[in-house]
This record gives C-alpha cells, structure tokens and sequence, in this order.
C-alpha cells in the first residue's frame, strides 16, 4: 500500500463531527441524557428596575411535580464571589430583592418535568416596588464617567502618545466625528444548558462552556469547594461568539438547585433568556478626531468612547484597546466612559471591543480620505506603522500589507472614477468600501497529551471546546502533523476538565494556545519513537542521527534514504509498549521582545436600491494574516461566517429598549434580524498568512476574532460611496437612507 | 404553557357548538402563530378546537369564474389556474413565509393571526389588545414598526398578514359559519380597526368561523402586482407593502384597488390613490399622484416618519413595475 504523503496541517479535510452534525446524532449540551434529571425554570422579573417587595410562591410550591421554589429569601448562601469575567457579574443570581435589568431571574421552580416546572413558574407571583429605570445610552450619557473595578483593571481606560490636543489644534486637515452602534447580541443558535449533580460534594456539570477550566474555578468559588470537587464538561456547542465564555447565572442556579433536591437538576435557557441574560455587545457612543497634513499623513488621533452598563458592574467595552496600534500616528489620546443603564451586564462578543472601535475610526479615516481627496488605501498605506506604535517593538509577523495588495487584486479596487452618489447600474445605487483591521493576539497556557497506540492509532487529549470554529479538527492535524501519521488515524477527546488543561476556546487563543501544546505534545511523541528506534540494534534505523529521521504516514525513515525505516506499530510491538504518550505543555513568555497581532483588510461592494434602500453586501473580499493556517477548509468557513456576522451588526441586529422601561423589544429570532441566505452575497475569504512560529511554536495565529473586525466601516464607507450619504450609526437600516 | 383542553370536532356544526358555548375555546388550524402564542402566556385557550377533520382544503372554481379557497387550505398551495389568474395572492403567500410555515399555515389562520406588536407579544408590556383596559405601552414606547393608519388612542399595532392585503386589493369575501349559519364578510369589513376595543380582532360573532374565502372572477384586462419592503431579504415582516390591482381598456385606467401591508391595523385600502389613477393612463404622472396621494390622512409619529416615504415609494414602484 503506498500513498503519497500529504502535510496534515494546511490540508483541506472534512471536520471530524462533520457526519455526527450533519446526521443529527451530534450530542450537544441539552441532549446529554440524564436518568432521573428533574427540570429547573426561571421566574422573570417583569420590570427593569426596582424591588421585590413580596413574592409569593405558595401556588407553585403545590402545583403537580414541583421539588422546589427558591428565592432570595430561601436561596441557600453562595459561599464565595467569583472573579470577573469568568463569572460576568459581581452581583450572583437570587442574592438578594433588587432589580435591575428586564427579565432578570427572581425565583427558580424545579420540578419533574420541564412543563410542570414552567406551569409552576407562572404560578409565582411577585409584588413589585417600582424603581426609576434609565432606559438607554442616551438617557444615561451625561452621568457618563470612569468606570472603576475589575474590568477596567483588565481593559486599561485611556491610552496616550505624545499631545494629541496640541497636533490636531496645528492640523492642517481635521476631522471629527460621532459614532453609534446598537446594543447587539450574539445569538448563537444553542441556548445555553446546564446538567447538574452532586456525588457528596462532588458536582459534575455538563454546561454549554467555551472555556471548562476557567467556569470550572468560577462555579468552585461560588460554592466554596476545591476546583478538584468540580468536573465541567463542555460538549459541541452551537455557536457561543462569546456568550459562553463568562458563566452566568443559570449556570450556578442549576447546580444549586441540583443540591437542594439531591437530583440531577436541567436547566436550559429560553431564547429570551439568552437574550437579556447572557450577555451582549452594549450601545455605544464614540468620537474620533484625525488630524493630518495635506500629503495624508496623521499627526493625530483622539478616540473617546462611552458605552452602557448594568448597574451592577463597570464594563468598559473595550473599543479604544488597538487604537493605539492601527497606524504609526505620533500623538494618540484615548478614554472610555461607562453609563449605567437597566440592561443585563455586557460580555465579550465578537470581536470585543475591535467591532465598535474600528467601525469609528476606520469610517474616520475614510471621512478624512474623501476630506483629503486621496485614496482610501493609499492613505492607509501612507501611514502604515512597521512596528507596534505604542511599544515601539517589531511584530512577530504582520503582512497588512500584502492584505492591501492581494485584496484589492481580488476585489478590483479602484478609487477615483466616480463621485460618491454617482454610480448606477439599474435601479442601483453602487458603491465601493474598504477598511482594515487589527487584532492583538492573545495567549494562555494550556498543555495536551498525545500519544500513539501500537494498533497505529493517536489520541489527543486536551480540554479545548468545540464551538463551531472547527478546533477538533485543526488539532488532530496539528497532532497528525506533529506524530507524522495520516489524520484519520488520529482521534481527540475534549471539553472536560479531566483533561489536560486546553486554552479557553475565546480569544482566538485555540490555533496559538491549545495547538502549541498539542504541537508540543506530538513532537515529544516523535521524538521518543525515534530515539527509541535509534538505540535499538533491531530496528533499521539503528545507529542514525535523532535529526536524519522523519515520519510520514506512521512510518519512520531516514531522509536520505527512506527505503529505511520501520512504523510506530512494528517499532512499539516489538518492544511492548501498547502505547506511547507525552504531554506537550504551552506557557507564554511573560515578557516578550514581540507584538503578536492579526490583521485583516476588507473591499466591499454595496448595492442599494435607488427608491427601496435596504442595503445589500453584492461582493465582499477580506484577507487574512492569521499566521499559518490550520486547515483552509474550517478557516475559509470560520471567516465567512465571521464576516457574515459582522454584516448583520452593520446592516439589521439591534436589541432594541423600550424607551420608558428599557425593556428590550426585539429578544426574538422573529425580531432581531440576523442575515438569512438570500441577503448573502459573493463573500470571499483569502489567507496571506504564513508559518510564524515566533507567535506561537505552532506558527498559526488566532482567526475567530479578526474575521469579523473592519467589516462594518467597509460597509459604511461603501454606503456613502454609493449614495453620498454618511451614515454615523449601526445598523445602517433602510430609514437611515430614504 | 398552561394545559388545555384537546377538541377534533368532527363537523362544522360541532366547532360552532363548542365555539359558542365555551369562552375560553380557540380555533387551530396551521398552529403557526397560535402556538407561539401560547407558548409565550400571551394567549391561553382553555380548550382548543383542532379543525383537521372538516376537510375546508378544497380549492372550488365557482360558474361565474370565481374562486372558493378553503380556510384550511395551506399556504403552499400549489395551484395552477390559481396562480394564473390570481398571482397576486400566490405572490402575497411566497413573501409572506418560509415554505416550512407555509406548508402548516391556512387561508384563514393567515387572515387571522395576531399582530406582531412587540409590545402585545412581550406580556411585561402593557396591552389593550391582550388584556383590554390596561392601557398600550406601544403609544408611550418605540414605535418604529407600529402603524401610520387606522390608529386610536388604545392600540396602534399594524396587521402582519401579506395575503390580506392582497385579499383587501381583490375585493375577496370572508366566508363564515356560526350559530345562525352561514354569512360573508366583505374583506374591507373583516379587520376591525381598534378603536376603543382593540382586543376585538375581526368581524367574527362569538361561535363563528371561518370556512373559505371567495374571489370575485377576475376581470378583463387586469393587471396586479405585490411589492414588500423589510430590513432583510427574507424571513421578515413587511416595513410596508402595496398590493394594486388595475383593470383597464385600452390604456385608460378603468378600476384601481391599492392596498396596503404594514403601516395599519388591517390592510389597508388607499382610496386616494385609487381616485388618482382611474380615469387616467397609467404613466409616470398619474402614479407620482397615486403615490403621493397614498399617505394621505396617514397620522405618523417620530418613529415611524419614515413609513410615510416608505409607503409612497412602495406604491410608486407596485404601478411602476406593472406591465
């Protein structure tokens, strides 16, 4: 049997669940089975802000199958504060009387079935005193102000360079501009779901997680135990974009409520109850002042952001962190103010911070480019920075450039032939856009064990989830890669803290994190086998340099002369071993010589119809530098959908408040619109990057994140070249251009 | 949800009888909006009537060229002659749902689903509509997808239906049973608008239903059309819909019906606009009257301003794109 050896990292193979999903015997969380589970279901509040004066549960504590009612006042007490974010809030669920967001939990019912328990849930009656709700941003932004507390501890609030206010007074070339974004979601189409039970005090919880080691320690301090006395596991997850990676409080209640009646307790969420409970991007306020010479070079930048947050936490949305990266600007100022406003706490969604950031200032640099007269990339080129602004230090990798170039090939880009609001076709307005983005890469340690079986099969174990992006199927290549066998030999198991610690599956940290330690765990393996092989008289490769051996396709053999060598099944059966297992463990450097980022540069072309003007996205190109890529098959699919998803924050998503209550109106797939096929058009993702082991050993960097920065301002620079229209506010709605 | 009572009448006499006797009874045909409803709490049936027994699929074309359409026959229907001579319907049904909901959803659940206010759909929210007398948080609160016309001091939720507006602009009649037989409700008399009793959703007397709905013969030299506008390509309501229908002789308007989706509380007949074109040719004149005369009485507010722009460009291009 001789085939020819393909590399397994880079290669185009199907995902490993794929036939699993596509036949629907795929198990995510809410169909792990569970003998005996009861069913646990949360009472809403009705209101956005105030107390609970009374609540009286009696009607439902008789209804047929009920276990239990608990409320703020028979809760049994939380034994410890979680650290933020990896529990969202500093306020834990049922703590006490107060209300502070629409719909948030007031009681939870647990019965039998999920239908008594829903019945019973409406049987609670809660007596409210009525407090005075800020219902949205702009009621709450003249008591703007620095926002204080973990979250600022994490998002630093003001960045600095230089004189800003000095260099844009002298500016030959100023602009300066609002921005508004919407307060949007993530809604994936998996509601969250918890399956909790209790051993003694050992609790196992099957949650819809994108990171179990971290919820894992949020859970044990809310409870008081040992992170031992915890096992999470994560099974495939229907989309998170960051709404599982904090643990919210249905997570707690369904353990909670497991130890009150000493039964396996499931509580999987509503889809209104993702909505308002389990995070969002929140409505933003930004404005960005550019100053410039006439030759398009920035003297200046100032970026002020505010954003809403609950009344329990100051969560900065972190819209001015890469500000100070994007271009070689010598004097930068950048602040974030919060606004307290009766909402859920926000959390990360995709991109965190770089959505709403680079909306604002790329649609600046766009204004000031018309301003100036010049091309859009070129001014983007005239002020590209080679090393990081800020630090001063070179990049471990960064091919913007090449995103520039091999993008606007694609694309056609051509800038100047017509005037914005000039260009037809039909009954269309046409318009072109481009924006660009950045992404500063992030790491965590993580560690993997791999090994390989005498029967020629390998296993990699790591406590990664698999959140849609196609993580299980880059890591058995990068094992394959690493062990030298073909991937269908490889398989994986993930998504439990049993295993070896995995990086978070947010952040883009999988392909640089997990995969590192994968790729470190697989060449430990190679290495044992070929020294192995080297130092034994039996083998064929007895007597060879460790260096002169490779191993393709399960075989080891001499470079120089394939023809000798052995596979990992003869060489491990004949000395006994059943298998041959390493660990591979990850640390980041603490102090690095290096910035790590991803870049990404985006062309689009709108169409708009000239009297009905929703707005259409008829083609758009991004180009990636992601480092190496993992498998272009999962990537390309991952950017799409990344880039797709962006254009639903540009285009239609908003969680609407009510004006009065702050209630939202549109907590619904019917009413909070995301892109559905027929509003897709010709989406294109290429990749420039190329192996950048000095991000990371792997030499792949993260991509679920950059795909779905500069999408937004490319829109909106394309609106306006088609229609001579800025539009300053997302979702660029078709009221917004009538 | 609560628990309820499981009824198949086995015939129409049957339905009536429960229908009347008993308050709390609904009628389910396709499901697709009442089960939603109920699943929210905003509607909750003590007993419902499951009407699969009653046949009422039947499509029945009448001597006169006319046509009877079942109440339940589905939304997917698939109907050549119908399609031929009644496209505005079938083009009203398509943009109306998902092929998945328009296998489940019938004629006269279609004419009959509830609003798609936010605020009668969200029971933290005050509503007349739902619980008569408590006032509409609708009036004090976003009111971007609410309605231009027909509104009242109580409500001013818009009708979601697409093939009523199409209905409204082909002048069909509601066929209805009830406990003093049978009767038809002219379409245009169906909807009531809200006035001071909004939870009063059609014409229906307590213990009728709907069994069909008929459409006159279609006239020589008609000519129809359905534009819907919304945020997304599909999958939406309509921010504002325009169904016309025009006969002519020769190129001299002779009747014109316009109706229109998603700006009222029922569809919407635009008289005005109706007067603007009959009489005349239909040329680039009479339809910049016809739209403009469109919106008039229409009684916008912040919000929804711009369903005023909306509404005179949707039927600019309903009579512009007809042949």
């Amino acid at each position: 049997m001789t085939r020819s050896w393909v590399e397994p990292i880079g290669a185009n193979i199907n995902r490993v669940e794929a036939l699993a999903k596509v036949t629907g015997r795929a198990v995510y969380t809410a169909d792990v089975p569970a003998q005996g589970a009861a069913h646990a279901v949360q009472v809403p509040s009705q209101i956005s802000a105030g107390r609970v004066r009374r609540i009286d549960t009696r009607e439902a504590e008789r209804a047929t199958g009920v276990l239990a009612v608990l409320t703020h006042q028979n809760v049994p007490r939380w034994r410890g504060q979680p650290a933020i974010p990896y529990y969202a809030e500093s306020r834990l669920p049922l703590s006490d009387d107060r209300i502070h967001f629409g719909n948030q939990c007031l009681a939870l019912v647990i019965a039998d079935t999920l239908h008594q328990a829903e019945y019973a849930a409406s049987l609670v009656l809660v007596d409210y005193q009525l407090g005075q709700p800020v219902p949205n941003l702009d009621a709450a932004r003249a008591d703007a102000y620095p926002p204080t507390g973990p979250y600022p501890d994490r998002f630093p609030t003001e960045h600095r360079r230089g004189d800003a206010v000095a260099a844009l007074r002298s500016a030959p070339v100023r602009v300066d501009r609002e921005y508004r974004t919407a307060t949007i979601s993530h809604a994936p189409m998996e509601p969250s779901s918890t399956l909790a039970s209790w051993d003694g005090d050992q609790l196992t919880l099957h949650d819809s997680s994108q990171g179990v080691f971290a919820h894992r320690e949020a859970v044990a301090t809310a409870f008081g135990l040992p992170v031992e006395s915890v096992r999470l596991i994560s099974s495939l997850i229907g989309g998170g974009f960051g709404n599982k990676s904090y643990t919210w409080g249905h997570t707690l209640l369904a353990a909670l409520a497991a130890r009150v009646v000493r039964r396996p307790v499931r509580l999987t969420l509503n889809r209104k109850e993702v909505f308002t409970g389990t995070g969002h991007m929140p409505a933003m306020i930004q404005r960005v002042r550019l100053g410039a010479r006439r030759d398009g070079t920035l003297t200046a930048i100032t970026h002020d952001t505010v954003n809403a947050t609950s009344p329990t936490d100051d969560r900065n949305e972190p819209a001015i962190q890469s500000t100070p990266a994007l271009y070689a600007v010598p004097n930068l100022a950048a602040r974030a103010q919060v606004a307290k406003v009766n909402i859920g706490t926000s959390g990360a969604m995709r991109t965190p911070g770089d959505t709403p950031g680079q909306f604002a200032v790329e649609c600046a640099m766009d204004e000031l480019a018309y301003e100036l007269g010049m091309d859009p990339l070129e001014l983007r080129r005239k002020n590209y920075a080679e090393r990081h602004p800020q630090s001063g230090k070179p990049f471990s990798g960064k091919r913007l450039l090449r995103c520039y170039e091999v993008g606007a090939a694609e694309f056609g880009w051509s800038w100047g032939e017509a005037e914005p609001g000039t260009l037809r076709d039909g009954n269309d307005l046409v318009g072109y856009g481009m924006a660009s983005g950045i992404r500063a890469e992030h790491s965590a340690p993580a560690a993997a064990r791999v090994e390989i079986s005498s029967d020629g099969t390998a296993e990699v174990r790591t406590g990664t989830q698999e959140i849609g992006g196609g993580t299980l199927t880059t890591m058995v290549q990068v094992a394959a890669s690493g062990l030298g066998v073909s991937p269908d030999r490889v398989s994986i198991k993930a998504g439990d803290t049993d295993l070896p610690q995995g990086a978070p599956t947010f952040g883009s940290m999988t392909s640089g994190s997990t995969g590192s330690a994968v790729h470190l765990g697989a060449r430990r393996v190679r290495v044992a086998a070929i020294r192995l092989a080297i130092r034994d008289t039996q083998s064929p490769l007895h007597g060879a340099e460790e260096d002169a051996v490779d191993v393709r396709d399960g075989r080891l053999l001499l470079r120089a002369d394939p023809s000798r060598g052995e596979t990992y099944v003869d060489l491990l059966d004949r000395h006994g071993i059943g298998a041959l297992r390493r660990v591979g463990e990850y640390q980041p450097e603490e102090e690095s010589a290096v910035e790590r980022a991803t870049f990404g540069a985006h062309f689009v072309e709108v169409r708009i119809d000239r009297q009905l003007s929703r707005v259409r996205v008829a083609r758009h190109v991004g180009v990636f530098d992601c480092g190496r890529v993992l498998n272009e098959k999962t990537a390309t699919n991952q950017a799409r959908g990344g880039m797709i998803f962006a254009m639903g924050g540009a285009l239609m998503e908003q969680l609407v408040p009510d004006p009065v209550s702050g209630r939202l109106i549109t907590p619904a797939l019917t009413d909070y619109h995301v892109p559905v096929h027929a509003d897709i058009g010709d989406v294109r993702a290429l990749f420039v990057g190329e192996h950048e082991p000095e991000a990371h050993p792997v030499g792949a960097k993260g991509l679920g994140e950059i795909c779905s920065i500069g999408i937004a301002p490319a829109i909106a620079n394309a609106v306006f070249h088609a229609t001579g229209k800025r539009v300053r506010e997302l979702p660029i709605t078709p009221e917004k251009l009538l | 949800m609560r628990t309820f009572q499981l009824d198949r009448p086995g015939d129409l006499a049957e339905a009536v009888r429960i229908l009347a006797e008993d308050e709390g009874a609904r009628v389910i045909a396709g499901g697709t909006d009442l089960v939603t409803l109920m699943r929210d709490g905003i509607q909750q049936p003590s007993r419902v009537l499951d009407l699969r027994d009653l046949g009422l699929t039947e499509i029945e074309w009448q001597p006169d060229g006319g046509v009877r359409i079942g109440a339940l026959c589905p939304n997917a229907v698939d109907d050549r002659r119908l399609a031929a001579e009644y496209p505005l319907v079938v083009a009203a049904l398509r943009a109306g749902a998902s092929p998945q909901i328009r296998n489940m959803a019938t004629f006269g659940g279609n004419i009959l689903q509830q609003t798609r206010c936010a605020y009668y759909r969200l029971p933290e929210f005050a509503c007349n509509r739902r619980d008569p007398g408590t006032g509409c948080a609708a009036l004090r609160g976003d009111s971007a997808k609410q309605a231009i016309f027909g509104v009242s001091d109580t409500c001013n939720a818009v009708h979601p239906s697409d093939l009523a507006v199409a209905l409204s602009a082909l002048e069909a009649e509601v066929l209805v049973h009830g406990p003093a037989g049978a009767r038809r409700i002219p379409i245009r008399e169906f909807h009531p608008l809200p006035g001071d009793t909004p939870h009063r959703v059609s014409a229906l007397r307590d213990g009728e239903l709907v069994t069909g709905i008929e459409l006159p013969a279609a006239g020589r030299g008609r000519v129809s059309n359905y534009v819907k506008f919304r945020d997304r390509a599909s999958f939406a309501f309509a921010l504002a819909s325009a169904a016309v229908v025009i006969e002519r002789a020769g190129t001299v308007v002779l009747g014109a019906r316009i109706a229109l989706g998603g700006v009222a509380p029922k569809p919407w007949r635009a008289e005005h606009a109706e007067r603007a074109l009959v009489g005349n040719r239909l040329d680039e004149d009479s339809i910049a009257a016809a739209s403009a005369a469109a919106v008039r009485g229409a009684t916008p507010r912040k919000d929804n301003e711009y369903k005023v722009e909306l509404v005179r460009r949707v039927v600019r291009r309903a009579l512009s794109e007809l042949e």
